[in-house]
């Protein structure tokens, strides 16, 4: 496993962690379980991976393709996901009579971004990385 | 519209390199300048390396570039 792959798989686990942290705690602490996603910040600690190593590559051109690819999937389908969510909270707040979207859905939707981004973009690394079978 | 496939490289890296007194997957990779990694993927054709990649990898086996990568159509 080579030292992108490594971050990928800190990207994946962070965010499913701190998903599920968020999941746990929300039956207690309510909206205050948004709290939970900081734990996203220990995904800085992937930096630790990519420090360098005396003269050898720790990072070449098929991480750069790679990382490419993953971080457009990532993006792209969270802007869908955020996009059709929002109109989905304008269309049942029309329906609803309601003039506003609550911004605590505004809040909750900013994380799960964050969240669903990494972790789709760690996602989409590691399938990649398995593709090309890397030792 | 079905999108066309992408051409990819067979090459004979693996047999220069066996062929080269104890070269390793590392040693090859130090002086091109990628991970062993990447020198693995691209002895099994999972993976197509740059121009400059190919272009590295035949100046270190003294061939012609298009002795060591061929296009696989």
């Amino acid at each position: 496993m080579n030292a992108m792959e490594k971050v990928a798989w800190t990207e994946l686990l962070v965010s499913l962690t701190a998903v599920v942290a968020v999941a746990l705690l929300f039956p207690w602490l309510g909206d205050a379980a948004i709290g939970a996603f900081g734990l996203l910040g220990l995904m800085g600690f992937a930096i630790l991976f990519i420090r360098r190593r005396g003269s050898r590559v720790v990072v070449d051109e098929r991480d750069y393709q790679i990382q490419l690819k993953a971080t457009a999937v990532g993006i792209y389908t969270s802007w869908m996901a955020m996009i059709l969510t929002l109109i989905g909270a304008v269309v049942c707040s029309g329906y609803a009579d309601a003039e506003t979207v609550p911004t605590r859905l505004l809040n909750w939707l900013l994380w799960l971004q964050f969240a669903f981004c990494f972790g789709l973009r760690g996602l989409v690394s590691i399938a990649l990385y398995r593709r090309q079978h890397a030792a | 519209m079905p999108r066309k496939k992408e051409p990819t490289l067979r090459n004979c890296v693996r047999e220069l390199r066996t062929a080269t007194d104890g070269m390793t997957q590392q040693d090859l990779a130090d002086r091109v300048g990628v991970t062993r990694q990447t020198i693995v993927a691209l002895e099994r054709g999972e993976y197509t390396p740059s121009l400059a990649l190919a272009l590295r990898i035949a100046r270190v086996f003294d061939r012609a570039t298009d002795a060591v990568f061929e296009l696989d159509e």
